[in-house]
C-alpha cells in the first residue's frame, strides 16, 4: 500500500541508550518519523543483549540481536561520539535539520555536554527536546540513577504488588520501561502536534517515576485518606471467585473472574451445576468473597483435570471471563493474534544468518495507516548518508572523523563478543 | 484549561478504565473531554471500592476519581432513540470518540465506525477493547487479570517460581491499552491536521499486555526458550526487598563500575561482604542467606529518605520501596510540582498524579478540574452547547434519558 507517512518529514536525533527511550522513539519510526539513533562504541549493552538466533551471536553481532530489534524498529543508526568536540560539531549540524533531540542521560549530562535545550535551541529555535530520566530534572532526587525495577519500586507500584497476604514482590523487571516510554511517545507526539499547529519548540522533562506514580494514581487517593490496598496476589477487592486456577499439565493455569450474581450463574451452568455451587454461601458477592478459599478450593478441583485452553473456550462460550494463563509458545500459536497479524516475522537484511523471526506487533490498528516493520539499523549504517545529506560534511571531512575514531560501524576491537543466547532483556 | 490540546474536543461512551484514562490522558492536556455516562448509576467504576471516607458512595470511588480528572460529565442513554440522536449531535462536534463497546453491541446500536463516519467524516474513532475488532475471540469477555493471563504477564513476569501465577496491582494492562490509544490517537490528530480525514483505532488490551515484557516473544523465537516467572528470589544486590527503619529498598549493582561489593562494602560500613563467596551474581546466590544477614543488618539502621540521599551522592543506584503514603508525602514529588490539588464536592481536597511530564518547566495539567459528579454537565452541554431548552432536558430527564 503506497502511503504518505503520518510522521513524513519529522526528523529525531535520539541519543539512546538501554530501554524506556528506545522505545519510546520507536513509536515514532513506525508512524514514519526519520528517527535516529546517535550511538556511541562506548555503549554496546543494547547491542549484546540478545537474544541471538540459535543462541550463537554470530561475527557481526552488534547488528543480530533479537531484543535490539524489537526496541529499535524502524531507526536509522548514527554511531557518533558526541563527546569529541568533532562529533559534536557534527551534531550541531544535524540539530538545525531535525524537529526532535532526545536524550536519557541522567540530568546535566547533556548541559555538560553543551547539547542542552538552551543550547539547541540557538542552533534550531523551534527545536523539540525530551529528556527521559528516572526521576526528573528538578528536586532532590533529581541526580539518582535507576533500573526500570527501582522505578517500580520508588512510584508505589512494587508495595501494593505480591501474594495475598505475603510480602512486596518486585512488579516486574521493566515493565517500567515501557510504561514510561510509551509516555515518551505520548509527549512527542503532543510536541509535534504543538508544532503542527504553531510552528514552536518545546522542552520535555518526563520522569518515569512519576509515569509509575500517575499509573497507580487510585492508591495516592487512598493513601491520603489513611487507607493502603491490601496485597492480594490475583485475587480482588470485592469479587470472588477472581484468580488462577490449576489445570492439567506442568504449570497450566486458568484465570477466572465473578464480578456479579448472574456470572456466576453462568459460571455454575459451564459446570454442569454440581452440588458443591448450589451452597448458599457462595449465592452473593459478598458470600462468595467471605468463603472465597473454600470457593477457590473448589473450583480448583473442577479445573485441575482440563486443558486451559479448551476450558477458556468452553467458558467465553458459557459468558464466563476466564483465560488460559499463555506462555510465550502458546502467544506464537495463538489462533486470535495470527488472524489479527500481531506477530510480524522480520528478516533482518543485517542479520542474514538469522533468518526471518517473529517480533511482537504494535496493539493497536489505524484505519488510514497501516505500520509495518521494515529495517533494523546496523550499527553506524546511516553515518554516511546523514552526515553527507543532512549535515553537509565533504568526503574528507567524514573520513577525517572515521580516522579521528569519531565515526564507527564496528564496535572497539576490544569488544566481548556476548556469550551464549543472551538475556532476555531484564532491567537487572 | 489552557494546554495542547485545547481545541481538541473529545468523546468519551467507555466502560473500562483504558477508555477513561485515555480520555484523560487528553484531558490533562486541555482537551475538552465529555465523558457519557448511563443515567442512574454511572460509569461502573464509580461503584468500586475504596471509596473516600470509607463507605460506598458513587461520588467518591478513587478509581473514578482518579481517572476521569479534566472531563466534564453528562448521562445519556445512547440505547434509546433519543438518546442516540443527541449522541450523534455530539458526536457532529467532536474530533475524538473514545469507546469500549464490542464491535457487535456497538453495530446493535447503530453507532459502527462508518455510521458515524457519516455523520462526522473528521472524527478519529478511538476503540480500546479486550481483543480488537476482528479475530475469533472478538466477543470473549476480559478485564485486567484475563488480559495479564492471555497476554503472557501472568506466566511469565510477576510471582515467584515457585508459586502459581501472579501479576502487578492496580490494572497496569488496562493503563498501559490506555497509553497505547493515546499515542495512536495523537498520531491520528496529526494525520487529521494534514488531511482532515479520521479514521478507525482498533486497541486491544490482549496486544497491549504482550508488548510489555520486554523479551518474552523472541526469547521464544530466537531461542526457543519459555520465559517464566520468578528468578530475583535470592538475589540480595539485584531484586530483594531489604529493610529499613520505614520501610523497605532494593538494591542494584548499577554506578559500581564494576566493583559492586567493593563499593557497597564502603558504603555499608560491611567489610564482610568483601568475602570472595560473594564476588559474583552467581556467588551470591549460592551463599545469599549469609550475604542477605550482612547486608540487611546495616539497612535497618538507616531511614529511607538518608539512605537514597547518602546512596546516590556515592553513586549507587538503589531504589525505595516506597509505600503509596511515602509517594503522596514525597518531598521529591513536592518539589517537582506533580501532585496537583483540586477540590471535589464529595471527594474533598485532594492531591492528584500529574502527566509525568513537565513542558517547559510546568506541569501541564495546573488548573484543571475534578472528576465530574454524575450529569454534572448536563445543563451546560445540552442546552449550552447543543441547544436545546430547559424543558426539553426536563423531559428527557424524566423519560429516563439523561
Amino acid at each position: 500500500m503506497q502511503q504518505k507517512s503520518i510522521l513524513s518529514g519529522v526528523r529525531v536525533l535520539s541519543i539512546e541508550q538501554v530501554h524506556v527511550l528506545p522505545w519510546g522513539t520507536a513509536f515514532l519510526a513506525d508512524l514514519g518519523a526519520e528517527v535516529i539513533r546517535v550511538e556511541s562504541v562506548e555503549h554496546m549493552n543494547d547491542r549484546a543483549m540478545g537474544p541471538f538466533a540459535d543462541g550463537k551471536a554470530g561475527e557481526a553481532w552488534w547488528n543480530e540481536g533479537g531484543t535490539f530489534a524489537y526496541w529499535n524498529r524502524n531507526k536509522e543508526s548514527l554511531c557518533l561520539e558526541v563527546a569529541h568536540p568533532l562529533g559534536k560539531e557534527a551534531f550541531l549540524k544535524l540539530v538545525k535539520r531535525c524537529d526532535v533531540v532526545c536524550d536519557n542521560f541522567r540530568p546535566g549530562t547533556m548541559r555538560r555536554l553543551g547539547l542542552d535545550h538552551e543550547s539547541l535551541a540557538r542552533v534550531n529555535p523551534a527545536i523539540i527536546t525530551l529528556s527521559c530520566t528516572a526521576y526528573g530534572h528538578t528536586g532532590p532526587w533529581r541526580a539518582a540513577g535507576a533500573r526500570a525495577r527501582t522505578v517500580d519500586a520508588a512510584s508505589g507500584l512494587t508495595y501494593l504488588t505480591g501474594y495475598e497476604g505475603g510480602p512486596s514482590i518486585r512488579a516486574s523487571s521493566n515493565y517500567m520501561d515501557h510504561n514510561s516510554g510509551n509516555n515518551v511517545a505520548f509527549a512527542l507526539l503532543l510536541a509535534l502536534y504543538n508544532k503542527q499547529k504553531t510552528g514552536k519548540g518545546l522542552r520535555i522533562d518526563l520522569s518515569m517515576q512519576e509515569t509509575g506514580v500517575q499509573s497507580i494514581a487510585p492508591a495516592i487517593l487512598e493513601a491520603q485518606d489513611g487507607y493502603i490496598r491490601p496485597r492480594l496476589g490475583t485475587a480482588h477487592l470485592w469479587k470472588a471467585p477472581h484468580g488462577v486456577f490449576p489445570c492439567q499439565g506442568q504449570d497450566r493455569w486458568i484465570a477466572i473472574t465473578v464480578s456479579s450474581d448472574q456470572e456466576w450463574q453462568r459460571l455454575r451452568k459451564a459446570m454442569g451445576e454440581p452440588a458443591w455451587s448450589m451452597d448458599a454461601r457462595y449465592g452473593t458477592v459478598t458470600g462468595r468473597w467471605n468463603h472465597r478459599h473454600d470457593l477457590d478450593k473448589l473450583l480448583s478441583e473442577w479445573t485441575a483435570p482440563q486443558d486451559s485452553k479448551a476450558l477458556m473456550h468452553h467458558l467465553q462460550r458459557c459468558g464466563v471471563t476466564a483465560a488460559a494463563v499463555y506462555t510465550a509458545a502458546d502467544l506464537v500459536a495463538d489462533p486470535h493474534l495470527n488472524e489479527r497479524s500481531y506477530f510480524e516475522a522480520f528478516d533482518n537484511k543485517n542479520a542474514p544468518a538469522a533468518g526471518p523471526r517473529k517480533l511482537a506487533g504494535r496493539p493497536f490498528r489505524m484505519s488510514n495507516y497501516q505500520i509495518s516493520l521494515r529495517q533494523v539499523p546496523a550499527l553506524g549504517e546511516h553515518n554516511r548518508k546523514l552526515l553527507q545529506e543532512l549535515a553537509g560534511l565533504t568526503d574528507g571531512e567524514i573520513e577525517s572523523l572515521v580516522e579521528q575514531g569519531v565515526l564507527h560501524t564496528t564496535p572497539k576491537p576490544d569488544e566481548p563478543r556476548p556469550q551464549g543466547g543472551g538475556g532476555w532483556g531484564g532491567g537487572g | 484549561m489552557q494546554g495542547i490540546l485545547s481545541n481538541v474536543k473529545v468523546l468519551e461512551l467507555t466502560h473500562s478504565l483504558a477508555g477513561a484514562f485515555c480520555a484523560k490522558l487528553m484531558g490533562d492536556q486541555g482537551a475538552n473531554v465529555i465523558k457519557i455516562e448511563p443515567p442512574g448509576r454511572g460509569d461502573g467504576a464509580r461503584h468500586e471500592p475504596p471509596f473516600i471516607g470509607g463507605a460506598p458512595h458513587p461520588e467518591r470511588s478513587t478509581l473514578f476519581l482518579a481517572y476521569n480528572t479534566n472531563k466534564r460529565g453528562v448521562t445519556l442513554d445512547v440505547g434509546t432513540p433519543s438518546g442516540k440522536e443527541l449522541f450523534l449531535r455530539l458526536v457532529k462536534e467532536t474530533d475524538v470518540l473514545v469507546e469500549s463497546h464490542t464491535p457487535s453491541s456497538l453495530e446493535e446500536m447503530g453507532l459502527e465506525f462508518t455510521a458515524l463516519q457519516e455523520v462526522n467524516p473528521r472524527l478519529v474513532l478511538t476503540s480500546i477493547t479486550y481483543f480488537g475488532q476482528n479475530g475469533p475471540y472478538t466477543d470473549y469477555h476480559g478485564d485486567d487479570l484475563i488480559a495479564q493471563a492471555l497476554g503472557g504477564f501472568l506466566y511469565a513476569v510477576t510471582g515467584l517460581a515457585d508459586r502459581p501465577p501472579m501479576g502487578t496491582a492496580l490494572y497496569q494492562m488496562e493503563v498501559t491499552a490506555a497509553r497505547n490509544a493515546a499515542i495512536a490517537t495523537m498520531a491520528a490528530l496529526v494525520q487529521q491536521g494534514d488531511t482532515g480525514e479520521g479514521q478507525h483505532i482498533d486497541v486491544s488490551t490482549f496486544e497491549a499486555t504482550v508488548s510489555v515484557p520486554g523479551g518474552l516473544i523472541q526469547q521464544y523465537t530466537y531461542l526457543g526458550g519459555v520465559q517464566r516467572r520468578g528468578g530475583g528470589e535470592n538475589s540480595v544486590m539485584d531484586g530483594m526487598h531489604l529493610k529499613t527503619l520505614d520501610g523497605e529498598v532494593t538494591l542494584t549493582t548499577a554506578g559500581t563500575g564494576g566493583r559492586a561489593m567493593e563499593a557497597w562494602a564502603e558504603f555499608l560500613g560491611e567489610p564482610a561482604i568483601l568475602d570472595p563467596k560473594f564476588t559474583d551474581r552467581r556467588t551470591r546466590t549460592r551463599n545469599w542467606k549469609e550475604l542477605y544477614d550482612l547486608v540487611q543488618n546495616k539497612l535497618a539502621q538507616w531511614n529511607n529518605l538518608d539512605l537514597m540521599r547518602e546512596a546516590t551522592a556515592r553513586g549507587l543506584v538503589i531504589g525505595l520501596v516506597q509505600d503509596p503514603v511515602q509517594v503522596a508525602t514525597s518531598p521529591h514529588l513536592q518539589e517537582r510540582g506533580f501532585l496537583l490539588e483540586l477540590d471535589h464536592p464529595e471527594a474533598g481536597r485532594l492531591k492528584y498524579p500529574g502527566p509525568a511530564f513537565l513542558l517547559d518547566g510546568e506541569n501541564p495539567s495546573a488548573g484543571g478540574r475534578a472528576a465530574p459528579t454524575l450529569g454534572e454537565h448536563n445543563l451546560e452541554v445540552y442546552c449550552g452547547q447543543l441547544g436545546l431548552s430547559t424543558h426539553e432536558l426536563s423531559a428527557l430527564a424524566a423519560a429516563g434519558v439523561v
